[in-house]
Formats: C-alpha cells, sequence, structure tokens
C-alpha cells in the first residue's frame, strides 16, 4: 500500500458557491499529514469528502489502492477513515460509553457497552488519555471531549485519523500533549491527518504538509525543508506583519471595573471581586488559560449578563442598573464577544440588518415609522468593501452563510463604525486564519492609537503579548498580577500557573 | 459490503441551499399546497364524497351569498391571525387567544350591559373595550413571565381556563339573559352591532383589513418591525446591541392580546349578537395554524385567513349535507399544515441525482 488516503481532481459547489475547485491531497500511511490553508480555502470540505460527508461532485477517491464511492461517513469508517470533526459530534447528556457505542454498533447493547467501556480503557491507557467510559459527556472539560472523539475513531479500529483544527480548543499545554500523542500514534502505524491554519504546528509535528488556498491545494512540502515565510506566503498570497505600534500617551481612565463579582448560569460564582481600569490610548491584555472567568467578565462587561455585586463604568457611566444595554451604547462601547452567533450576530438575518442594528436608534436609517432601506443597503455596501468582505453577493444575504473570518469582519464593521471610546474584545481572532486575524489586530490598535481604551481578553498569549501595553493574568476569577510592556512570556506563564 | 456495481446506480444527495430566490420559495409553498389539497380530496373520496360532487359544493362556495359568508367568517379569523402571528415572530408563544378572546368579549358585552356612554358611540367604545380586555389578559401572563419567570405556554394556555369559567360563571349567573333562560347574554341592541358595508357584510372585515395594514406597517416599515426580527432571532444579541427589547415585547404581545380581543368584539358585534358560551371555540388552533402558515406574515396573514375561513364554511356545508363528521374538517386542515411544513425542506435542501 503505497498510499493511505489519495484524492484526485476534487469538486464540490454548495449551490453555486464553489468549495473546491479541483483539489488533490495524497497521504502515506503512517505519516502525520497536515492540511494548511486559511479559513474557506476548502480544507474542511476537502475533509468532509474523504470522511464520506460530502459527495464530491467530481473526482476519486482512494483509500489503500482502491477507488471507492462513499455512501456516508458509516462507509468511510467502514474502510478505516475516521474524522473528528472541529465541532464534536457527541450527545451531551450521555456518557461517553454510549456515545462511542452510537457510531460502533454492537449487537446487544448490554454487553455492547461492557465491551466499549473495555476498549476505552485500553484505548485511554495507551494514549495516556484519563477518560472515565462511565461519564457523562457534559461533564468533560472540551479538552476531554476531544479525547473521547479520538478514542471514538480508534475504538472503531480505524486507521486513518483525520482532525479538524484540533488545537483551536486547547491551550498551548494541551496542544502540545495533543500533538504528541499524534506522533506517538503515527509511530505505531496509523495515518494521521491535521487540518490546521497554525504554522507552527505545522513545523513541528507533522512529515507533509499540502496548502490549500481558494478550493485549491497550491503545494505539498517537506517541513523540514521549508520556512515560516514561504508556507505564510504559500497559504496567503503574502506576508502578514504584526500591526505598527505608535507611541501613545496614555489618557484618562475610560473603563474601570471595580470590585466585580459575577455567577456562572449555574450559581457558581467565578469571578471574585474583581478590579482594574483601562486608560485612553492603551491596550489592557487580560491572559489566563480558558475557564478562569474570562467569559463571564466579558459577558458582564458588554451587559449580556447582570454581575451579583460591583461597578462598571464607561466613560464614566454607570453600566449596571436598569438598562444597562443602551447606558453601554451611549458611552459608545464596541463590543465584539467570543461567541459571535451567540451575542455579536443575528445568523438568519441578513448583512446591512446586522450592520444597522447599532446605528438605527439614531434615526441613521430614517425615523421610527419608516426605515430607510436604501441608506441602509448603501451604508452596509460601503462596510463590505473596506473590511474587505469575502463571499457577499448581496447585502440582504444571510451572516451566517459568511464564513467565520467574514463574519467577525462584520462584527468590526459594525463595532468600529461609531468611533467608540471603549472596546471590549474576547478572543477576537478564535478561528480566524493569519488575514482576517492581522484585520482584527490592525482595528484593534488603530482604534487604541485614536485614544479609545481597549480591553483585550484572549487565552492566545501570543495575541496578547503583540498587541498589550499592560497585561493582567487572570486565575480564578481574579487579576494575580500585572505586566507592562515589554512583559516576559515565561514570567506570564508562571503566574498564569502558580495561582491555579 | 458495497461493492463497485454500485457506481452505476448513482445515488441521491441532498444539499443545503444557500439562497432560493422568493419566487421560487413561493412556488415550493403553492406546490406543496396544491399536493396538500390533492390528499385532502382524496380523503373525502374515501369517506364518500365523489371529487365533482366536491368541486360542485366549492363552487357553490364561489356564489355571492357564500362569499359573504366567507368574509363574514374571515375577519375574526385574520384577526386571531394578527395576533397569533405577532407574538410568535418575536418568540413570544402566545397560546391563550381564546382566553384572549373571552377577556375581549366579556369587555364588549359588559359595555352594552351597562350602557356606557351614548348610543352614537357605544359601538366604537365596544371596540376599545374589546381591545384593552384582550391585551389585560395577555399582560397578566407577560407580567407571570417577567417577574417569575413563568413559561409563557403554561401560563397563557391556562388561563385560557380561567377566563372560560369566569365567563360561565357571569352566563350562568348574573348576565343570563332572563328571557331565554340560555347561558347566554341579553341580545346587544341594534345600535350595538357592527354596521354592514354591504348587505350581509358586516364592518368587521373593514377591521380586520385596517389592523393588516397596521400589523404590516408595523412589522415590514417601522423601526420596531426591524427590532422585532432582532428580538425574534437572537434575544441575547438584541439584549447586548442596546435594542429596548423589554418593552418591545411587552409592546408587541400586548398587540396580540388586542388583535385577539378584537376577533371577539368581530365576531359577538358582528356574527352572534350577544356573549355565548362557545364564541371563541376553535380560534386558537386556527390562530395558530394561519401564524404558521403565513409565517407570520401580515399581508399572508390575510390570504391564509380567507383561505382557512373557505375551509371551515365548506366542511360546515359538507357537514350538513353529507354527514361528514367535523374531524374530517380538521384532519384536511391537518394534512394543508403538513403538507406546507414539509415544503419548507424542499426550500431549504436541494435533493440531486449524482452518478
Amino acid at each position: 500500500m503505497s498510499v493511505a488516503l489519495e484524492l484526485a481532481g476534487i469538486r464540490k459547489s454548495f449551490d453555486s458557491a464553489v468549495a473546491l475547485d479541483g483539489a488533490d491531497f495524497s497521504v502515506r500511511p503512517g505519516e502525520v499529514h497536515a492540511l494548511l490553508g486559511e479559513n474557506g480555502a476548502g480544507k474542511s470540505s476537502l475533509m468532509n469528502v474523504a470522511a464520506g460527508l460530502y459527495a464530491p461532485d467530481a473526482g476519486t477517491i482512494i483509500i489503500g489502492d482502491e477507488a471507492v464511492t462513499l455512501s456516508g461517513p458509516a462507509d468511510a469508517r467502514r474502510r478505516g477513515v475516521g474524522m473528528v470533526h472541529q465541532n464534536f459530534k457527541l450527545v451531551k447528556p450521555f456518557s461517553v460509553a454510549e456515545n462511542i457505542l452510537l457510531t460502533n454498533r454492537r449487537p446487544r447493547y448490554g454487553s455492547g457497552l461492557r465491551e466499549i467501556c473495555a476498549a476505552v480503557r485500553r484505548q485511554a491507557d495507551e494514549l495516556g488519555f484519563s477518560i472515565d467510559p462511565e461519564r457523562r459527556v457534559d461533564t468533560l472539560t472540551v479538552a476531554e471531549q476531544q479525547q473521547v472523539e479520538i478514542i471514538k475513531v480508534l475504538v472503531g479500529g480505524m486507521n486513518l485519523l483525520i482532525l479538524d483544527e484540533p488545537t483551536a480548543v486547547l491551550t498551548d499545554a494541551e496542544s502540545e500533549r495533543l500533538l504528541e500523542t499524534l506522533r506517538r500514534l503515527a509511530r505505531s502505524g496509523t495515518t494521521v491527518v491535521l487540518v490546521t491554519h497554525k504554522l507552527q504546528e505545522v513545523l513541528r509535528h507533522a512529515d507533509a504538509v499540502t496548502i490549500m488556498r481558494g478550493g485549491r491545494t497550491v503545494a505539498t512540502l517537506d517541513p523540514a525543508a521549508t520556512t515560516v515565510a514561504e508556507l505564510t506566503e504559500l497559504t496567503v498570497g503574502r506576508t502578514v506583519s504584526p500591526p505598527a505600534r505608535a507611541e501613545t500617551t496614555y489618557g484618562q481612565t475610560r473603563l474601570n471595573v471595580g470590585a466585580l463579582t459575577c455567577a456562572r448560569g449555574d450559581g457558581r460564582i467565578v469571578v471574585f471581586d474583581l478590579s482594574f481600569h483601562v486608560r485612553g490610548g492603551e491596550i489592557y491584555g487580560i491572559a489566563g488559560v480558558s475557564g478562569n472567568g474570562q467569559s463571564e467578565l466579558a459577558e458582564a462587561l458588554i451587559g449580556a449578563r447582570e454581575p451579583l455585586a460591583g461597578e462598571i463604568w464607561i466613560e464614566g457611566v454607570g453600566a449596571i442598573g436598569e438598562t444597562p444595554a443602551a447606558a453601554r451604547r451611549t458611552a459608545s462601547l464596541a463590543a465584539i464577544p467570543a461567541d459571535r452567533y451567540a451575542l455579536a450576530l443575528a445568523g438568519g438575518l441578513s448583512i446591512e440588518d446586522n450592520l444597522a442594528v447599532a446605528k438605527i436608534h439614531t434615526g441613521a436609517y430614517g425615523p421610527a415609522a419608516f426605515v430607510d432601506r436604501r441608506a441602509m443597503r448603501r451604508d452596509a455596501a460601503e462596510a463590505v468593501a473596506s473590511f474587505d468582505v469575502q463571499g457577499v453577493r448581496s447585502t440582504r444575504q444571510k451572516v451566517a452563510l459568511l464564513s467565520g473570518g467574514n463574519a467577525q469582519k462584520i462584527v468590526l464593521a459594525r463595532e468600529f463604525s461609531r468611533a467608540p471610546a471603549v472596546v471590549v474584545a474576547h478572543s477576537p481572532s478564535r478561528g480566524l486564519d493569519a488575514r482576517a486575524c492581522a484585520v482584527v489586530h490592525e482595528r484593534l490598535m488603530a482604534a487604541r492609537d485614536r485614544g479609545a481604551g481597549v480591553l483585550l481578553i484572549s487565552e492566545d498569549l501570543d495575541e496578547i503579548l503583540t498587541l498589550s501595553d499592560r497585561i493582567g493574568v487572570i486565575t480564578r476569577g481574579r487579576i494575580v498580577a500585572e505586566f507592562k510592556r515589554p512583559a516576559d512570556r515565561q514570567a506570564i506563564g508562571r503566574a498564569m500557573v502558580d495561582h491555579a | 459490503m458495497p461493492g463497485p456495481h454500485r457506481r452505476h446506480f448513482g445515488r441521491l444527495t441532498l444539499d443545503m441551499r444557500q439562497h432560493l430566490s422568493p419566487w421560487k420559495q413561493l412556488g415550493f409553498l403553492a406546490a406543496s399546497f396544491v399536493i396538500g389539497i390533492a390528499i385532502s380530496v382524496a380523503v373525502l373520496d374515501i369517506a364518500g364524497i365523489a371529487p365533482p360532487t366536491l368541486l360542485d359544493e366549492l363552487a357553490g362556495t364561489l356564489n355571492a351569498d357564500s362569499l359573504r359568508a366567507v368574509l363574514v367568517q374571515a375577519a375574526p379569523l385574520v384577526l386571531v391571525g394578527l395576533g397569533a402571528s405577532l407574538a410568535f415572530s418575536i418568540g413570544f408563544w402566545n397560546l391563550g387567544l381564546e382566553g384572549q378572546m373571552v377577556f375581549g368579549g366579556i369587555a364588549a358585552a359588559g359595555i352594552s350591559i351597562y350602557a356606557i356612554g351614548p348610543e352614537p358611540a357605544r359601538i366604537v367604545i365596544m371596540g376599545f373595550a374589546a381591545a384593552a380586555g384582550g391585551l389585560a389578559w395577555v399582560l397578566l401572563a407577560v407580567w407571570l413571565k417577567l417577574r417569575f419567570r413563568v413559561n409563557e405556554i403554561v401560563a397563557t394556555l391556562l388561563l385560557n381556563y380561567v377566563a372560560m369559567y369566569f365567563l360561565f360563571h357571569l352566563l350562568y349567573g348574573a348576565w343570563q339573559d332572563a328571557k331565554t333562560a340560555f347561558p347566554q347574554s341579553t341580545p346587544l341592541r341594534p345600535f350595538e352591532r357592527l354596521p354592514d358595508i354591504e348587505a350581509g357584510v358586516n364592518s368587521g372585515l373593514a377591521i380586520a383589513a385596517v389592523s393588516v395594514v397596521l400589523v404590516g406597517w408595523l412589522v415590514r416599515v417601522s423601526r420596531i418591525g426591524f427590532y422585532m426580527r432582532f428580538i425574534g432571532a437572537n434575544p441575547g444579541m438584541a439584549k447586548v446591541i442596546g435594542i429596548p427589547t423589554r418593552a418591545v415585547t411587552i409592546g408587541v404581545v400586548a398587540a396580540s392580546g388586542a388583535a385577539a380581543g378584537l376577533a371577539a368584539f368581530v365576531n359577538i358585534a358582528g356574527q352572534e349578537g350577544r356573549l355565548t358560551q362557545s364564541f371563541f371555540n376553535g380560534y386558537l388552533f386556527s390562530g395558530v395554524l394561519i401564524a404558521f402558515l403565513s409565517r407570520n406574515d401580515p399581508f399572508a396573514v390575510a390570504i391564509v385567513g380567507f383561505l382557512v375561513a373557505v375551509l371551515y364554511l365548506t366542511g360546515q356545508t359538507l357537514q350538513v349535507f353529507y354527514q361528514i363528521p367535523f374531524t374530517i374538517v380538521q384532519l384536511i386542515q391537518a394534512i394543508i399544515v403538513i403538507a406546507v411544513a414539509s415544503s419548507e425542506f424542499f426550500i431549504r435542501h436541494r435533493i440531486r441525482w449524482t452518478r
């Protein structure tokens, strides 16, 4: 067997949108093969074809030297191809073993479940995971759920494992552990395809890398014989540099948070007595391992969560009380929440509606009795052009049809259209490719240079280090340390862990 | 194991559609509606009404007299349809349309019984009272939801029974017509009846038409309609972006209750002529059905309301002349709902035959 999987001339379109336009991809058995590309380059689509989820419009699929037509994911699994999707396919209230039983059927439920439990324990031991097969999936962390997905594929006896952006949801340390596990798997004969847009992962862990751009595969390289610059150029088409940092003088305090205490939905208090301030002309970064209260803090600041106690002052306006959202708007707060589709966009509504909604109360789009659609459409077209939003055929199309990076650009276009005094951004570049990421960073930096106070909450330490003037480390809902630029990466890392 | 021979057959693939033009969407809707009708015709055939007879009866509905009856019946249906669609469009499941009708009816009849206001203005006062009655009854459920987080589906649905038994309390007690001793109120005086706009068609139809236009303006043209779309699509995001979600929700749901109250007014002051113990029966289901089939669009509500009225009256005719049970009429409603509901699937997906 010279190839584990070969895809040749794959084409796939959704309605009139072409996702794959003649993609070729070939993996040798027992290698870790990275598939690199920007958001919307077609990486996930191509792998969904290999996993039997999408039927290609044209092209051939060869699995283990045999040309095949896959009738579905179950057919692909029978042929040894298993995929761990970016959004896990797990039934939350069910146990680990039940979830794995669902895709690896046994004739009898009771004995099947026992068999699966034993197999899960064996497999987890082998991989060094500590997964209890009887735990309910919704009690597991994201990293553990991912381990369940990997075990699910391996228990089914599959020898080709595709992982779609597996490290997007993991911390640095977790990612490192996962990638080492994958290397070990490859050494024992499993073929691994790693879909990613992180160059470092490719250079350090892959045996081969295939680069995709615009629905086509553009090159397959040996990571040992390439450089970050070459990979960047191939994926993006041009090199991306970090935004320029102008010298600013720090102005007055624009965002002031005092003794803030917030609880999660289940009542557990996750932000304790937290205080900090952000001045005009600075970016204040909050670094930390995810799940230390960042989401609740961000939600309280943008008005999606009512804090239990404490104060939030935005431009001298109190933002807790009867109509906090309106108060925030008058104080001109730009909110960039981590979960775009939960808190920043109405996916089912049009691009122009989503852009206009922040400004409509000012009368910019006609009086209360008559919404001026034409003005709305004109502004939307302008915003789409100036933010270079891709994949827009009409501003009347649903926002949900845009890829992650382009949807984020819509959020940015809206939030920055009002020259905000305070920006609250939570993981603003999560899941975005290099170019979209650069746009986000440029905008944050521009807001800072203009004199706005920018709060950047991020689990991506590189992002924090590149952008922040000051850095606070959050652990268990408290700011445990503060650093001034230039900050020492090691020291921040220690602060994140020491107080854990 | 699937062998290579499978390839000769090709297979059906299902794709998500990114976009479908409104005209094509309408085409799918119309086609599924026709299919629903075809199945209904088959069901009626089995029940003993051959298609030609059915056609005769339908043609019978198309004469001027029946058309007038249809229009009279359509007015309250359109109004409850508007009530349902307003609340549903912002994600408030108002299943208390019948209770709101009851209180609308009680308010209107109360104005008549206690002879409140000068005679020439009486009918207008009754109309406003009916709207206020429906509004007040739905606000009770809104308050329970906002204050105690009581699910509005439960609250509105159960408050229907409270309203109904309060109506019975009146009709078997203080408000009972002394002359007939039936559980109904004394008849409305002539000037308390809705005047005809044409012989046989009362002005309830005009009230419904004006309401359609007003609601159409509200949801399609006004800024509140713009806010409503966001509250319906993503309430959490609507709040964060600064939309006054609470105020808009209270206002829109109040309008929903007022529409149900007006439906009661049109029914009582137009058709029934008095408060009866069953004037609201069936309007909850019809209202939900109309809102669903029209996808909460007020102008579509007008059309669907008219069609449901045709169905009602044809059903009544079949019942009387062919001894078809009323359940068959409900069955036909259900068939059409399911047919139209499944068109959604074809609007969202494309099925292709690939090799």
